[in-house]
Order: structure tokens, then sequence, then C-alpha cells
């Protein structure tokens, strides 16, 4: 996997920049769009029907019957070294996607709690670069000066660092504690530049623009300025980097568990099967194609909305 | 121009120098003490007190430091008398877990590293060149659709999970290729190749696929362009305005990007290596990190900081060089 | 008195333990017993394959059954261990040594007589003054990480620091050439292992060796020398011409030389090694990872399989000292409700572990076969284990923090133990710590939790040198501590001390055997496993058997090519 969402950074930038400020978009406008494209309709689909597999894990558990911790030796053949037993990777009424070999773990079930900590790691990232990143890239964009030469720099500083080995080596260095909240500040400090960059790009062509010079001669203070005028036409833009961010961190938080660094166990994430499974990939494929066709369509699902959002406001700018 | 290159590379020094400080302080104050884990087993505890003073690890933090960035120019000396190691410049320091310098370990597994990268980086030029062009050409069109939908999915998924797929399509199932292992070009061309064609495969697939989206993006936008229209209507050749005009400048931000990534391969192939089992940087950092072994994570990391610092670097002159309408850019 | 009698029964206690264990696998039949028989040829490169590099080459470092294995191919000491199956791989026999030593009276003095002919690499003669000199290199600080015998029982004076900082030591004398003479700071019947260990070997004591020189370049007296190394890729050896194969009674070494390469993936090994084509005819390796057995049942591959016990066992220690786990009745509970199935599944399954039942696995010579908490199918008894809790005035379960190593194996075990437990109301924490550091936290009092989940392996394999290490009183130490259940009790301690006065070492070995059971009473340790190594060798390997004093590896100085060439 790529570091941070590096892929929508160097493709904002080659395009100049995202849907250019100007007239908020209706919103109406973008829905409609997004409701005449299949793409974006399934994409939403199956963004939706994981949130709701993750939501629902528990309960999943119960109509199984599996809880993702629970062994089952009954299914794996212990004289082939724990291979799980039929055909599969051991497929059943019982277990809807085969088990793990060697403890005959519930793989459907053990999918769907990845599923939870997946998107509960990438949306906290991707709220707290948003939120980071839109701070600092309007105040760099808007006021200059000394602030925009400092957080700039901090930027250029971030985005020329060697980010997945030193994010591998600063996790593997920091004290087991909290995995999935130490995940969640990792992923951010390197992530917000890559959103505050295109903020600030897009705060400084809004600044000189005539309803913003307008309230400036209206007298409004800059922060009010900043909020209430610039904020608002930047909410596109947003939109799209938040929705192209999340599938960014769940590929970055899966290769993270999948190199060791990660999740730990027995907590199930996505990336952590797929290493486990490495090994089995021979004798047991299902074992690595279930979490990982369950990661590729996450991340599948969400850039495709982020790519049908943006075409969406961009037609709306031209319109 | 002389005055903005110098200016570049002064920042370039400096982004090394805070990328040291921060791994350097990040490991001095983070992580288990290295004595203990080069100790073992079987560990007295003069025995660690020798290590810590061998090591320098008795000193305070910018003490340590110096040393570190000292021994990269001078070169240093690890103990003294008869047990005495020394680490000549450029030292990145001294492994005692595996008794070699890093340096050493570095320059030894480079000659893979490089075979991967550029392996990959030229398949995924011409992959996503060759995509993203006939994408933009025949835009609109099934072509144009196929391409944009692997090149999607193509981004979607983990080099991993592509790996694996690939391993167990074309070893187990169909049996195209052998279980990938190192051999060396020279004694074994054919084994050579095969071992690595996964690798460069994994590698490219997912940056082929970046490129063929943003090279179709770049070509469609130049089209459109007015001085495309006036080439057009001056009754020039498709195929040559295609050619002359629209290429290169299509292509100039492929160059920013390509110099970029490729100078973070480094990084990007840590992955690959890993799950192919190439003994390269990447899966040597991997390797270290899993036995902690902190001067080895350090010297990775610092190389990997100065290869995307020269990356920039480069691809900020040719930048110059390329696009004749950017000839000074700020830093 | 000792004379290699003492290891009768071993064979018996092995195959025991490997057709003992539930199930039986189809298929397996080929593997579950010992090596490939026919005599190798002489001549050929023999090829490993392996994943790390040996630790040291420096036999006062290296301290595994792994790099203890590769010494015999370059390193000879006074005595050392068999080249056989089962009790003959574990019995000690002469090697640079005429016969085994001489005791006096009480067993503190030490005689041994080297053989003629015996040389250095480079021609020269190996001399008692070199074996002398070897051990006092051994002990200089700053490499005596390896075997520690030499100095836990050679009479050494307070504070020597070995030859280079301390100069020549007393206790061992050379009256000639020929003769070494020991003097111990204590009885100690078994000193014959002690001389087979690595740091008794010799180096010349008159050449520039120095305390960094042998790792760098080892000097062989055994039948190779090490012609070319690159640490982490590959290591070579070649005929050592000076070595005479008259005055080696042990070391077949039929091949011209060796060729290891490291730094291969596990699976990557696997892979080759059922592919077997090419140079992987010649070549061994280690054991297959759990997702290979499955693919190595084909008569085939069936058919160049080796397989052995480890000789170590895998087990939960139970830190004695901490609130909850000072009680006998809670440790007992956690025996009775361990699920050991669940954690064998989780190894590798029935064919690379058998369910551990004692302290000590079947090859260790006097161990007792019992089983205190066995239940049924060894899959743990949550209610019994519940009515142990209430008793022990937990009726509401109980909650200790287990210490677990970052890596995938450990992890799997760790996960299972979790599981059975919980069943029975006992919740499991884990502290996850990294690989490098994990035997240092959990060997470091005020770092390790309740409970560790850990291995051992007998360095010679007598209740000597199991027992005490774990469970002695006097061996709890604020670091570097073995005694992880920092178990203290008398009456143990008492034992343990009487045993060791016993001149009689097959008394001894009974005598161990029988404590084994006494120290399982007070539970202060879960026995887990007995692991076992299941090799997939090349088609064109010959005499290679899994040695039982090696951690179950393919003995290296027996295993050759079938044709060489």
């Amino acid at each position: 996997m790529t570091t941070v969402p590096s892929e929508l950074a160097v493709e904002t930038e080659a395009k100049g920049a995202l849907p250019s400020g100007g007239a908020p978009t209706p919103a109406r406008r973008v829905l409609h769009s997004l409701r005449t494209s299949p793409g974006a309709i399934a994409s939403i689909v199956i963004i939706v029907a994981i949130a709701l597999m993750a939501i629902l894990a528990p309960v999943l558990s119960a109509i199984t019957g599996w809880d993702p911790y629970e062994f089952d030796p009954t299914a794996i053949d212990s004289d082939l070294g724990g291979l799980p037993i039929g055909p599969l990777g051991g497929v059943s009424a019982e277990h809807w996607f085969g088990v793990e070999p060697g403890n005959g773990r519930d793989i459907f079930i053990r999918v769907a709690y990845g599923a939870q900590v997946s998107l509960l790691i990438a949306v906290s990232a991707t709220l707290v670069t948003t939120t980071i990143g839109v701070v600092l890239g309007m105040i760099a964009g808007y006021f200059g000066g000394i602030a925009d030469q400092v957080i700039s720099r901090v930027m250029d500083f971030l985005m020329a660092f060697p980010t997945l080995i030193f994010m591998i080596a600063l996790l593997s260095a920091l004290p087991a504690g909290n995995r999935p909240a130490l995940l969640v500040i990792v992923l951010s400090i390197f992530g917000w530049p890559y959103t505050a960059r295109i903020i600030r790009g897009q705060t400084m062509s809004l600044r000189n623009s005539e309803f913003v010079e307008a309230a400036r001669a209206s007298g409004a203070k800059p922060l009010r300025i900043a909020f209430r005028e610039v904020l608002p036409n930047l909410r596109g833009t947003i939109i799209v980097l938040a929705t192209l961010a999340v599938p960014g961190y769940i590929g970055t938080e899966a290769g993270l568990s999948f190199l060791g660094v990660g999740v730990t166990p027995p907590t199930p994430s996505w990336g952590q099967m797929i290493s486990t499974a490495v090994g089995w990939y021979a004798v047991d494929p299902m074992y690595f194609l279930i979490p990982g066709t369950f990661l590729f369509l996450t991340v599948f699902a969400f850039t495709v909305l982020g790519d049908h959002l943006r075409k969406a406001l961009d037609t709306g700018d031209a319109a | 121009m002389l005055f903005y290159l110098l200016r570049r590379v002064l920042a370039g020094i400096l982004v090394l120098f805070l990328i040291s400080l921060f791994t350097f302080a990040i490991f001095f104050w983070l992580s288990p003490d290295p004595a203990v884990q080069i100790c073992g087993k079987t560990c007295t505890p003069e025995r660690i007190d020798q290590i810590r003073s061998q090591l320098g690890l008795d000193l305070p933090f910018l003490q340590q430091y110096w040393q570190f960035v000292s021994g990269i120019f001078v070169g240093r000396t690890y103990g003294e008398g008869a047990g005495a190691i020394t680490c000549a410049a450029p030292c990145l320091g001294f492994s005692f877990q595996t008794n070699q310098s890093v340096t050493d370990m570095i320059a030894d597994r480079m000659p893979v590293s490089v075979t991967v990268a550029v392996g990959a980086a030229v398949l995924w030029l011409l992959a996503g060149v060759g995509g993203g062009l006939l994408s933009a050409v025949k835009q609109g069109t099934g072509w144009d659709r196929t391409v944009m939908f692997g090149a999607l999915a193509g981004i979607s998924l983990p080099n991993y999970f592509v790996a694996l797929l690939l391993q167990y399509v074309l070893v187990v199932q169909l049996q195209w290729l052998p279980f990938p292992h190192a051999a060396s070009f020279t004694e074994d061309p054919v084994a050579w190749f095969q071992a690595y064609l996964m690798p460069w495969l994994v590698l490219a697939f997912g940056y082929a696929a970046m490129y063929s989206r943003i090279v179709r993006t770049n070509v469609i936008d130049t089209l459109g362009q007015n001085f495309m229209r006036t080439a057009r209507a001056k009754g020039l050749d498709q195929s040559l305005v295609m050619r002359r005009h629209a290429l290169r400048p299509s292509l100039t931000p492929v160059v920013t990007l390509f110099g970029m990534d490729f100078a973070g391969l480094l990084g990007g192939a840590l992955i690959t290596e890993t799950v192919f089992g190439l003994n390269g940087v990447g899966k040597l950092a991997a390797d270290s990190i899993t036995k902690n072994d902190q001067p080895v994570i350090m010297g990775v990391t610092l190389l990997a900081g100065l290869l995307v610092v020269i990356g920039n670097m480069v691809v900020d002159v040719a930048y110059t060089g390329l696009d004749p309408r950017v000839r000074v850019r700020s830093a | 008195m000792k004379k290699g009698t003492v290891f009768i029964g071993l064979a018996l206690a092995g195959s025991l333990a490997l057709t003992g264990c539930t199930g039986g696998s189809g298929g397996s039949g080929g593997s579950a017993s010992g090596g490939l028989s026919g005599e190798p040829a002489t001549g050929g490169t023999l090829r490993v394959l392996q994943n790390a590099d040996f630790s040291h080459l420096d036999p006062a470092q290296g301290f595994d059954g792994g790099v203890n294995n590769f010494y015999r191919l370059i390193y000879r000491t006074l005595t050392t261990q068999g080249a056989g199956e089962g009790a003959e791989g574990t019995e000690i026999v002469p090697d640079l040594a005429t016969e085994l030593g001489t005791p006096n009276e009480d067993n503190t003095v030490w005689t041994y007589t080297l053989k003629d002919d015996v040389f250095f690499e480079d021609g020269t003669p190996i001399t008692s003054k070199d074996v002398k000199f070897g051990v006092e290199r051994s002990l200089d600080p700053s490499i005596s990480i390896g075997s520690p015998y030499a100095k836990i029982v050679l009479d050494i004076p307070e504070g020597y620091e070995g030859y280079y900082l301390s100069g020549p030591l007393d206790s061992i004398e050379t009256p000639d050439d020929r003769t070494i003479v020991f003097h111990l700071n204590q009885p100690y019947a078994d000193f014959d292992a002690v001389v087979g260990q690595a740091p008794f070997t010799p180096f010349p004591a008159d050449a520039d060796v120095t305390t960094t020189s042998i790792d760098q370049q080892p000097i062989a007296s055994g039948p190779y020398r090490v012609t070319e190394y690159q640490r982490g890729s590959t290591l070579v050896l070649e005929r050592n011409e000076h070595w005479d194969p008259e005055t080696d009674e042990v070391r077949t070494a039929a091949p011209d030389s060796f060729e290891w390469t490291f730094g291969l993936d596990a699976a990557t090994i696997d892979e080759r090694m059922i592919a077997g084509q090419g140079e992987d005819a010649n070549a061994i390796a280690g054991s297959v990872a759990p997702a290979s057995i499955a693919r190595i049942q084909t008569p085939e591959i069936q058919s160049r399989t080796v397989a052995g016990l480890q000789g170590c066992t895998t087990y939960m220690g139970l830190n004695t000292t901490k609130p909850g786990m000072d009680n006998v009745l809670v440790r007992q509970a956690i025996n009775v409700a361990m699920d050991k199935e669940a954690v064998k599944d989780a190894t590798g399954g029935s064919q690379l572990a058998d369910i551990a039942t004692t302290i000590m696995p079947p090859t260790v010579v006097g161990r007792e076969e019992f089983d205190l908490y066995g239940t049924e199918d060894q899959t743990g008894d949550p209610e019994k284990a519940k009515e142990l809790l209430a008793e022990a005035g937990y009726p509401d379960g109980f909650e200790f923090t287990l210490d677990i190593r970052n890596q995938p194996k450990m992890q799997a075990q760790a996960e299972a133990v979790q599981q059975s437990l919980a069943k029975a109301g006992i919740t499991v924490n884990f502290n996850l710590i990294d690989t490098s550091t994990y035997y240092e936290v959990i060997g470091t009092l005020s770092q390790q939790h309740d409970a560790a989940i850990t291995g051992w392996c007998p360095d010679w394999p007598t209740g000597a040198t199991f027992l005490p290490p774990l469970f002695e009183g006097s061996q709890i130490f604020e670091k570097g501590n073995s005694n992880i259940a920092q178990l203290n009790d008398p009456a143990i301690n008492e034992r343990m001390a009487e045993i060791r006065l016993m001149t009689d070492v097959d008394e001894a070995n009974a005598a161990w055997g029988a404590l084994d059971e006494q120290i399982m009473e007070l539970a202060p340790q879960v026995p887990l496993l007995y692991e076992k190594t299941v090799m997939v060798v090349g088609d064109n390997i010959a005499g290679a058997f899994s040695h039982a004093g090696f951690s179950g590896g393919i003995d290296y100085v027996s295993v050759g090519l079938k044709s060489a060439e």
C-alpha cells in the first residue's frame, strides 16, 4: 500500500485544483448527478453495507452464534497443521465464509469486527486531518505572511518524510498501549498536510474574489470573513478531500497491521488477517481472499464515490 | 538559477537534519534500551555497562546525536583498545545485533532494491502513460472505460493482496512461474527474470493505475486548450499534433510525479520486498523493525529521507528544463 | 558409573511420545519417526537454507540448538553428544579426549587425556593448553554470553575476568600437552557434559586470537573450516585437511563442503524444499510452517521428510509472587482449565506438537510420565476449574496479565490460552512485548507480569539442566532470571541440593524425574506442548535425522548426499 493519500494530493495538484471556488454548488445538483450514476450508487450501496456490517457486528455474532474470538476445533484438521476441514477454507452452513486455520475462528464474524476497527480508525483519522488541514490551510492561505511561511515549511517537511518507514518505526517504538488511538494520531500527523495544502491554495484564490473584497470593504473582521465567507465556499472541496482520504487511511491502516505494527491481536483487523494468511495462501486461499476482497471493496467504493463527487462538483462549477 | 539551486540544496539539508533529529529523538526517548537487547539472553550487568559505553549510550542526547552525525562525515570508532570497532565514513551507525556497519548492510541490499525499483518503474511508466494516452485518445469509448475502471481498481487494491493473488494464480494454480527466489542475473538470467517478474508487476500495478488516470486527465485538458485547437485548425495531422504538442505538456507533471515516486520507492517497496522475501533495503527495514535494531532503522530512514530530498531537487531542476512556462518556481 | 549407559529407555520414551498423541494422523507414518536411511556418499556440496544467520561463530558466545549443531562441524571439544537418533544422539561420548573424564572421589576434580593426531586447521597440534586457553578466553566478560556452565562449576576466583584481563586460571591444570585437569567449586557428576559445551572449544594459545577475532574468523578444529562468510547472506565451509577421521568416532563428515544461504523467508524455504528442484535436491532446511503440513502429505514428499521432538517444553510460567497467583488452588485451576488441544492446534496441530503434561520433555533421561491435571481429551475442564477457583476464594472468576511475544506463533498460542481459560471465568489480558526484548522483560523481576508463555530446552538432557534453572529458589535473579515462576519452596530447594550431591548419575536422573511431579503439585507452570520439528530435505540427501540434542534439527555431522555427482 502506498502511504497516506498521496494519490489524492498528486492528482489534485496535477489538475491545478479541485472544484475551484466560486459560488457554492447547490447540493441538489450534486445529489442528482450522483443519483444518475450507477457507479456512484453502487459505491454508496457498498459503503452502507460495510458500515452496517461493522455497526451490526454484535448482532451478526448473535445470529451466527460465533463471537470473533471463539475457537472451533471441530472445523479444523489437527493432523494437517490445523487446515480448515471442507472445501473453500471450511465454508459451511455454520461458517459462512469458512474458518481461520489453526483455531477455527469464524472468518465472517472476524471480517465484520475487522470492518469496525478499519472504519473507526479511518474515519477518525479523516476527521482529525480534515479539521487540522482546513484550519491550518485557511490560516496559511488567508493571512499569508509569517503564518503561511511557518505552516508551509512544516507541511513541506512532513511531506518530504519517508512516511511509511517512519510510521512503522514510530509505531514499533511506541509502547503497545491503545493501538487504534495511536494509529489515528500517527496517520493524522502525516496526513493533514495533504488537505491543508489544497485548502491553502483555494483560500488564496478566494481571498481575492469579489465577495470577499466586498465583505472586507464592509468592515468585517478577518476571522469572520474566513469562517463566514471563505469556509462555505470550500465545502465541496472538503467533502471530496474527506471522501478520498478515508480509503487512503483504510489502506494504510491495513498495511501497517499487515506489517505487524497496527492493531494488536486478538482484535480482528483485515490487514492482520491477510498477514496471517500469507503462509496459507497455497492451501487455503480463501483465508486471504475474503478479508482482501472486503478491504478492496471498501477502498474501491470510497474512491469511486470521491471521484464522482468531484466530477459532480466540477460540472456544477462549469455550469 | 544558481542561487535558486543553492537555496534548494540548503532547504534539502535542513529537511534531512530535521528528519535525523526527529528519528533519533524518537528512539532515544521511546524505545527500550538497545544495550539490553544486544546483550541477549545470558546477559550480565557488566556486559550491559560495557555495551553502553562502547555505543556511547551513556552520553546525553545531544552528544549522542552529534556522534551519529559526525560519524556520517568522518566515520567513528566504537569502544577502544583491541575490541574497538571502526566504522568508516559514511558511517550510518553500527548494528550490534548483526555485528555489521549499517552502511555495509544497506550497500549489500541495495542491488536488490534497485532491481526491483527500476524494473517496476519501467513497467509502470509504460503501462501508465500508455493506458492514459489510449484512454484520452479514445475518450468515451469502451477502451477508455475499461482502462479507467482498471485504474480505479488498481489504486484500490493493496499491493500485498495483489501479490498473494498473483502468487496463487501464477504459481499454484497455473504453475506458469516457479516460486520466486533470488537468482543472479549473470548465472541464470531466466531464473532471475522469473524471480523479479512478480515483484515488478505488483509494485508497478498501483503506480501504473495512478499514472494512467493522471495522464488521461492531462492529455484531455491539453487537447482542449487553445493552442491545440489552433494547431488542428491549421490542418496539421492528428497524430503529429499529438506527438508535437499534446504529449509534452501533458507529460511534464508525470515527470515531477515520477521523480518523487521513484525516490520514495525505498518505502514503497517495503511491503513488496517483504511479501516476496526479497532481501532489499525495504525488507531490511522491516526486519530491523521486528528485531528493534535501531541503528539500522535510523540508517534506512535517513537514507529514504535523503532520496526523497534528492528526488525533489532533481524534479525541480528537470521541471524548469521541460516546461518553458516554468523557469523559476518558488521552493 | 555413568559411561553412557544412563540413557537407556530414552528411545522408548521418544517413540511413546510420538505415537502416543491422540488421534494419530493418516499418512504421517513416514514422518513420525526418525530419519532417512542410507549412508551418505563422500564428497559434494550440501546446501542449507536458513532464515536467520547463526547468532555467533564464536563458541564462547553462541548458545542455542541450531548454532551448537553447527559448531560440531568446525569445532571439537573434549566430549560431545553422540550422532544418532534418540538416545544415541544425546549420549555424551569422548571427542578430543581419549575417553570420558576420570573424576576424583567426590566428583570435584576431573582429568581428561587428549587424543594424538588432532590438529587445528593450520596443522598445529591441539594441546591441553589450547583447551585451557579456550575456556579462559570464554570467561572474558565481553564475550561470556554463551553456555554458562564453566562459570558455574569451575573453581574461579572472585573477580576473575578471563584470560585477557586476569591471565591464566589456576583451577585448570595442564601437567603435559595431553593431560588437562579441572578443579570444580562443587561436586558435579555431570561434568562430562559440561566439557562438551561450546565454550570448551580449544583455540591456539599463542596465535593472534582476541575476544572478537573468532567471531569474524573462526579457527577450526573440526572437519571443516570457514572459507567464506558474509553475515546474513552466505557461509561456506570446506574440508579442514588436518582433521583426521581416524580420531573422530562421532562425525561422518561426508560432504566436501557445506553452503548456507541465510535471509530466506520461511515461506520461500518451504516452497523450495517442497519443489526440491535443481540444486535444492542437495539441500536441507529447518522445520516447515503449519501451513505447509497439508502439502507434504504426498508419498513423494513423505519419503524425504524427517521429524523428531525438539527436546524442549513449551509452557506457561505462573508468577507465584503475584496476588492470586500465589494461591496454589488458582494455579491448579488454570492448569485444569487449559485446553491444550487448542494450544496444540494453534501451534500447527498434531504433527508439529505433542501435548505436554510434565515439566520435562520425553527426551530427558529419567523423566516420568504423569498427568496431575489431565482432563478429558486434554481440552480442559472449566467446571472443575471454577470449583477450584471458588475454593480459592474467587467464585466470580479471576483475571491476570499474560506476557506474550510479538510473533505470530506465540500470539496464536496466547489466543488459545485466552479462549480456553475464558470458559472457566478466567480473564487473560495480553501484554504484548517486542520480539527482541521478550526474554529480557520476562527475566526481569520488576517487569514480568502474572504469567508468560515461553519454553525451556535442557543444555544436555538430564533434569540437572532443566528443573533447577526453572524452580530453584537460589536461582531467582533480579535480571536474567529463568525461574519466572519465582518458586522458592523450601522442600523443593532442599531436594535439589540433595540430588546434586548424588554421585550416581542414574540415581540422580531418576530423582529429578520424581521431583518433576513434586513440583507440578505446586502448579508453578502449565506444561503446554512438546514441540516437534518436521523437515523436508532434498531428494539427494542421505543420513538425515532429527537430533534430539540440537532442538530436533538435522544432525549436520551425519548428513550427506546420496550421490556426490
